[in-house]
């Protein structure tokens, strides 16, 4: 085969690569030019090894990746804090998150939606990449119904849709990896390059978990996250004035000294409230907060008085 | 006479491996889930599919797509359940000047997998993952979510708004 006419064959394949996007297919392509055979099959591997790099201009962490990611940042949390052991509560809350996952704009993730709620006075939220959600047991002790409580697992279901987590990754971390990685993406590593790949792993967890506990988002993300989980809470039937009375709560309670958890890595609530009362407003009639919500929340959380 | 006929050849297998692609077949990326016979989540699992497996796609509508799985069900899955979202990281910061281009991002990212995870573990006794593994196994079921949102006359049975 020319050169000239490999390459004017790998510029197609690398097109039509940018519009697939995988293994399969790749695989499918080399057979396809192999099967012709008028190309040896190593030439067919090789025209799509580059039209592979070709099609990676379209950068993407896989959602397989998100969830190896999101898995370690909550073993760190989980390291940090303990899960709270009552059960009927975290069934209760696993079953709303899923409930208002289903109605977000990302239900589905690589290993689905995960909720549990931490045993600490502390008041926090976090969710870690993927769709691990962390609730603490000092949060949900400030809500006073399912809205409330509803309106928080979907602020955090809007950070995993948007995938926040992965965007306090540094970039230098990953520009590390592939001096590492070369132009090879490899599934199986030799000895040298998985010490190497899995000390850029600890960095990227080091940038997230700093981000989740610590430093907090960009408030441009926390605007964000609140407003789809306005949008997400409400499509699954609830009020959406549970965020602003969550916020109003936290706004006339603020803890004494230095800010800690979510004051400390959340924007102000009253800056907050002033966001999305107009967004509230913009969904025009809202439901009505049903006392057989407000009775089961009031069960589930009975423990925690 | 070699040459045009060879180029005339080569673009008509490009043009192949083009209808090749675009044919409607895509791959699932979620570990596992359900095609369920219905749009909607809480509608019967009418098969189980997992990451990798290739479906056949039929319709569209509304966020769900209807497929054809390689056992000849019919069914719908959640576009988020095979449709690959672009993310850009390096495009997120506009006023970063940088070296990499975004294709070495991607290859960057092709490095986390079970393997680093277990190395990782190896080294960082105190990353509790046993709670992870138990905070994963806790996922209810549709018809549990479907009980709960009818108990609470939540989305479709509600009627409040």
């Amino acid at each position: 085969m020319t050169a000239r006419a490999k390459a004017l064959v790998s510029i197609a394949v690398a097109v039509s690569l940018s519009f697939s996007g995988c293994q399969a297919v790749k695989q499918g392509a080399a057979d396809i030019i192999a099967s012709t055979g008028k190309v040896s099959r190593e030439d067919a591997q090789a025209i799509v090894k580059t039209a592979e790099v070709l099609r990676s201009t379209f950068a993407e962490i896989t959602e397989e990746e998100e969830y190896y990611i999101g898995r370690a940042t909550a073993a760190l949390i989980l390291s940090k804090y303990k899960p709270y052991g009552d059960k009927a509560l975290n069934g209760y809350i696993n079953v709303m998150g899923t409930a208002i996952a289903y109605n977000s704009d990302r239900p589905e993730t690589y290993g689905g939606y995960h909720f549990l709620v931490l045993d600490t006075d502390e008041v926090n939220a976090m969710a870690a990449p993927g769709g691990f959600i962390f609730v603490t047991k000092g949060l949900i002790r400030r809500c006073g119904d399912e809205e409330t409580l509803a309106a928080i697992l979907a602020h955090e279901i809007g950070h995993v849709a948007e995938r926040h987590g992965l965007q306090s990754i540094k970039k230098s971390r990953l520009i590390d990896a592939f001096k590492v990685l070369g132009s090879e993406a490899s599934r199986q590593f030799n000895s040298e390059e998985l010490a190497k790949v899995t000390g850029i792993f600890e960095g990227v967890l080091g940038d997230v978990v700093e981000t989740l506990v610590e430093r907090g988002y960009d408030r441009k993300f926390e605007y964000e996250a609140d407003k789809l989980g306005i949008t997400f809470a409400f499509r699954t039937g609830y009020s959406p004035n549970g965020l602003a009375e969550f916020l109003k709560n936290m706004e006339e309670n603020q803890p004494s000294g230095p800010a800690a958890g979510w004051f400390k890595t959340h924007p102000s609530p009253a800056d907050r409230l002033a966001r999305v009362k107009p967004e509230i407003a913009a969904l025009g009639a809202a439901p009505a907060k049903l006392g057989v919500r407000t009775a089961r929340f009031a069960q589930a959380v009975k423990n925690l008085h | 006479m070699k040459k045009p006929a060879r180029l005339t050849f080569l673009i008509t297998a490009v043009l192949a491996v083009f209808v090749f692609l675009l044919a409607e077949t895509i791959v699932v990326k979620i570990k596992t889930t359900s095609v369920r016979r219905d749009p909607k989540f809480t509608s019967p699992a009418v098969a189980a599919i997992k990451a990798g497996d290739t479906v056949e796609k039929l319709e569209a509508r509304d966020g769900w797509v209807k497929v054809k799985t390689k056992a000849g069900v019919v069914g719908w899955l959640h576009s988020t359940a095979v449709e690959v979202k672009k993310l850009d990281l390096l495009a997120m910061d506009k006023n970063m000047k940088t070296q990499a281009s975004s294709s070495e991002v991607a290859l960057a990212a092709k490095g986390f997998n079970q393997q680093v995870e277990d190395k990782y573990r190896a080294g960082n006794a105190a990353a509790n993952f046993a709670a992870v593994d138990a905070m994963e196994k806790v996922k209810p079921t549709a018809a549990e979510v479907e009980a709960f949102m009818k108990e609470g006359k939540l989305g479709e049975f509600g009627g409040s708004r």
